[in-house]
Parts: structure tokens; C-alpha cells; sequence
């Protein structure tokens, strides 16, 4: 369950290669990430978003995708989830190379209000993907009920998305994922939108289910705390055109508590290093050779 | 007592307006317009003895018909044309041309092309109906929300389903707002199909009493019409509360906020 923390690249890419995230020998990896790039076609010209990216994720891992607005990251997360072309490399899950939209893959997106269907009730949102995968009623039941129970929200199969609050309404997002059974779960600047005491719930519960479901989770997010706090592993983006600025592990303890974590010193330590290497990243420092 | 207050909101303006048109009859009567209690007398005579299947039933049945067939293609061609871009640029003027044409000024054409029948009087309806319903569906589709058409990519949620489970429920408050402006449409052209080349039904007889200087008929005839098209507004608004329900729902939350 405990994802190998050592072999994390916590050193500066080596002289002239391009800086690369960490990565696993072949056939280890869940999701890899290989030399990806992206190029917008506009009116005024190409606009490169993503220069070079290339990171894999283990099973069972919580990585944490952290880098300054306007740095790729919805991008990125587009391309992997099969959303979006890459304009060169690839995304391999299970090795297969990613086209379109993989089965094994679930996303929470930040718009939780225009994510869900609000036709739907709660129950119903969460079991649409499983009715339209072909899942037995019977099984279809079971997982809804245990999926709206993970996230909290048992008492409100019947209700309307829309007549909850917004925190609630992203558990339903996430409800669906979890009932969905992916095997990589991400998830797009999820709790952007809502407020602090919220946000730190859904913290707290994206934390619960990545232990008790043995999850494989990649979270975006432009919030230092909230990655440190969160991930096992921290993905530092550079600025647009974006490569990898570092990866660093979060060595913090798998039991985390919103007070006592937040006091520690290693993570006050691995915030200021975080918050450092953003800083730089949006004063335009770059890894060697990502220029 | 709260129903009797809705009662008494419902009844107040029509009430009110019955008085004002039996005062305004009452002094010297005008040949033209018949007092209330003149129109009540003709209504049952006129309609309940005969006309109501021979004359009204007929016509409510082609209206239905025609509203369904209109609805139905409305809808289904709204979704090709809507889910798919190229198709779209191509159909769009030329569906805003077909719109902008009278609906009536069909019925001369659909005489010759169809004949003086009942296909014709339907397809009259169906011609002049289908625009709203079908421009409405164009627009309700293309203007689904994006992170909803990536929730159902990511969950692989395409074709058949993806129809049923999202693009028809997203597009239905549109859809619904077309049905409306094809029921008003429908009304009118049921009417003037029927008084052209016809024997038999609404508007035939309301033509038929005219000329005939049966004034007082001639105006049940119009009581009969409006009742028709209220009836019809109101089964409209029925299904419109059963399948909106969340939609306005969930305005009232936004609105609320």
C-alpha cells in the first residue's frame, strides 16, 4: 500500500538531460508519463503549453501535481485522463497507450455544479456510470450505497445535487468516482471552490479514501498546503511552457490530522521548500536544459 | 381555503370581463355581437348536438397529430444536426430561411402537393410546428455545458446513452420552450388548413357561420377555439412541471442565492 518512497527524484535533473520526474523501471509503473508536450494551434500563433513531461505513478500511490496558475496543469491532467490530444509522447496506463478515455480511469473535476446532472438525484448521479458500463442492478446497489457511505452521504441518496451545499456536492463527484472502481482517480484543483473549513473535510476524506480503498490517486492543485498536506509525493511544475520542476516525497506520517500535521516542523520544512521552488518557478527559473 | 383564494385569482379577470361585455350589450344591441346570454343559448345547440364529433373531434385529432409528428421529427433531427458541428454550419441558414416563412402561405403549396385531405391539413401543422421544436433542440444541444460532456467522455458514457442520459435532459428546458411556441402555431394553422377547399371541421364551420350571418354561433365557434387552446396550454404545463421539475428546482436555488 505504501508507496516506495526512496526511489523519488529528489535531486535537480543531472547536467544536460531534461529534467524528468521520478520514474519506475518498466512494468512497475500504473501511469506513465513520457515526454509530453503540447502545443495550442491559435489565431495568434502556437502557443506551447507543455514542453516536456515525463513522470510515473506507482499503485497505490497519492501524488500531488503542484505548479503556479497558468502552468499546464488542467492541461496536463486532460491529456492523461485521454481528454485532449498530446502534441508529442505519450500516457501509457497498464502499459497500453492512452487514446481517448480509458475505463480504468475516473476524474472529480473543479465544477462540481456542472460535473453532476442536476436531473439526477444523488443515488442516480453516482450509479449512471456503472448503469452505463453494464454493471447487474444488484452489484449496481451495493457499490452506490458503500460509495455514498465512503464519502458521508448516506442520508441524502433522494435529494437533488443542487440542493446541497458545494462541499457536499463534490462528495457526490467523488462518490461517483469511488463507486466507479478506477484504477488511477484523478482529480482537477477539486476543492478550489470551496470554502476553507470544507476544504479541509475533503482533505481529510480524499486522505481516508486513499488508505481504506488502496487508491491510486494523482490531485491536482495550485494550493502549497494543501499538496504538502496531502500528497505522499509532490510534482513541481515549472511555469508555461511546462516541464517537471522537481519531485520531491513527503515524508510526513500516513495518519494525518489537519492541527498536528500542519504544526510539525518537516512539514513546515517541505512547505517552505515547495513554496521556494514555486516562487522561483514563476520568477521564470527553469530546470537545466528545459529552456 | 387556500385553494378557494387560487380560485378566486383564476376566475377574478374572466368574470370581470364577461360583466364588462354584458354591460356593454345590454343597451342597443349590436347586430354583430351577441349579448352573453344569447351565446350561452347557441353554445349547447350548436355544438353538442352533432358538430362536437363531426366538426371539433376531427380537428383535435389532426392537431395532435400533426403537434406529435412535429414534436418527434423536431426533436430527432434537432439531435443530428445538434451533436454534430459540420452538419450545423451546413442546415442552420437554411433552417432560418424555412422559419422565417408564414406558415400559412404553405397551405396553397401542400394543396397542390398533397391534395385537399387530411394528410394535407396535418402536414400543414407539421410543416409550420416543427421549426421552434427543431431550432430549440439545435440550440439546447449545442449549448450543453463542457465539463458535462467531459464527465460523460471521462465515464465513457457515448452514443444511445449518452443521448438519453444527458443530451436529452440537458436540452429539455429548450425543447420544452419550442413545444410551447409549436402549440400556439399549431392552433392557428388547425384553423386556417380547414378554411381552404374544406368541408368539415373548426374553422370550416366558424367560415361556414359567417357567411351565413349565424352570429352568435359564429362567435361560440371562437369560445370553442379558445377553450381548445387553453386546454392545451394546460396539459402542456402539466407535463412541462413533470419533466422540469429539477429544472426549476433549481432555479428557484439560484435565484434564491
Amino acid at each position: 500500500m505504501q508507496p516506495d518512497a526512496i526511489s523519488a527524484n529528489t535531486t535537480p535533473a543531472p547536467e544536460g538531460a531534461v529534467p524528468s520526474g521520478r520514474t519506475l523501471p518498466e512494468g512497475e509503473a500504473l501511469l506513465s508519463v513520457r515526454g509530453l508536450k503540447k502545443v495550442y494551434s491559435t489565431d495568434g500563433g502556437p502557443i506551447e503549453a507543455v514542453r516536456n513531461l515525463t513522470f510515473d505513478l506507482g499503485h497505490g500511490e497519492l501524488a500531488c501535481l503542484v505548479g503556479p496558475s497558468g502552468s499546464g496543469k488542467t492541461t496536463l491532467l486532460k491529456i492523461i485522463a485521454g481528454l485532449l490530444g498530446a502534441t508529442e509522447g505519450e500516457v501509457l496506463l497498464d502499459g497500453k497507450k492512452v487514446t481517448g478515455p480509458p475505463k480504468k480511469m475516473a476524474v472529480v473535476f473543479q465544477e462540481y455544479g456542472r460535473s453532476l446532472f442536476p436531473w439526477l438525484r444523488v443515488a442516480d448521479n453516482v450509479e449512471l456510470p456503472l448503469k452505463n458500463a453494464g454493471v447487474p442492478k444488484e452489484e449496481r446497489r451495493e457499490r452506490v450505497a458503500a460509495a455514498l457511505e465512503a464519502v458521508g452521504l448516506a442520508h441524502v441518496p433522494k435529494s437533488y445535487p443542487w440542493q446541497l451545499s458545494g462541499g457536499m456536492q463534490q462528495r457526490v463527484a467523488i462518490a461517483r468516482a469511488v463507486a466507479y472502481q478506477p484504477e488511477v482517480l484523478l482529480m482537477d484543483e477539486p476543492f478550489a471552490a470551496v470554502d476553507a473549513q470544507t476544504r479541509a473535510d475533503l482533505e481529510d476524506l480524499t486522505r481516508r479514501l486513499w488508505k481504506d480503498l488502496g487508491m491510486t490517486i494523482l490531485f491536482v492543485t495550485h494550493d502549497i498546503d494543501e499538496s504538502v498536506y496531502l500528497g505522499e509525493r509532490v510534482i513541481i511544475l515549472s511555469s508555461s511552457p511546462t516541464v517537471v520542476q522537481e519531485d520531491i516525497v513527503i515524508d510526513l506520517p500516513v495518519d494525518r490530522t489537519q492541527l498536528e500535521t500542519r504544526e510539525m516542523p518537516r512539514f513546515t520544512e517541505l512547505r517552505h521548500h515547495v513554496y521556494e521552488q514555486i516562487q522561483l518557478a514563476k520568477k521564470g527559473h527553469r530546470p537545466d536544459a528545459a529552456h | 381555503m387556500k385553494t378557494l383564494k387560487n380560485l378566486g385569482y383564476v376566475l377574478a379577470l374572466p368574470v370581470l370581463l364577461v360583466l364588462l361585455w354584458w354591460v356593454s350589450t345590454r343597451g342597443e344591441p349590436n347586430f354583430f355581437v351577441p349579448t352573453p346570454a344569447a351565446l350561452v343559448d347557441v353554445f349547447g345547440p350548436t355544438w353538442f348536438e352533432g358538430r362536437i364529433t363531426a366538426d371539433v373531434l376531427p380537428s383535435v385529432a389532426r392537431l395532435l397529430a400533426g403537434l406529435a409528428i412535429a414534436i418527434i421529427l423536431g426533436i430527432a433531427v434537432g439531435l443530428l444536426v445538434g451533436l454534430n458541428r459540420t452538419l450545423r454550419a451546413l442546415t442552420e441558414p437554411v433552417f432560418e430561411f424555412f422559419r422565417a416563412l408564414p406558415p400559412p402561405v404553405l397551405v396553397p403549396v401542400l394543396i397542390l402537393l398533397v391534395g385537399l385531405n387530411d394528410a394535407m391539413k396535418v402536414a400543414v401543422i407539421v410543416v409550420g410546428c416543427i421549426w421552434p421544436v427543431l431550432l430549440n433542440t439545435i440550440e439546447g444541444v449545442r449549448s450543453i455545458d463542457p465539463v458535462q460532456n467531459e464527465t460523460t467522455r471521462s465515464y465513457g458514457i457515448s452514443g444511445m446513452n449518452r443521448i438519453r442520459y444527458q443530451v436529452l435532459p440537458s436540452a429539455a428546458p429548450t425543447i420544452m420552450a419550442g413545444i410551447r411556441q409549436s402549440l400556439s402555431i399549431g392552433l392557428i394553422l388547425m384553423v386556417i388548413s380547414e378554411m381552404f377547399g374544406s368541408s368539415s371541421g373548426l374553422g370550416f364551420t366558424i367560415l361556414q357561420f359567417q357567411r351565413s350571418f349565424a352570429i352568435p354561433e359564429m362567435w361560440s365557434g371562437i369560445l370553442v377555439l379558445g377553450l381548445i387552446g387553453l386546454a392545451l396550454s394546460l396539459i402542456f404545463q402539466w407535463c412541462e412541471r413533470r419533466v422540469l421539475r429539477w429544472y426549476h428546482g433549481l432555479k428557484e436555488v439560484e435565484n434564491a442565492a
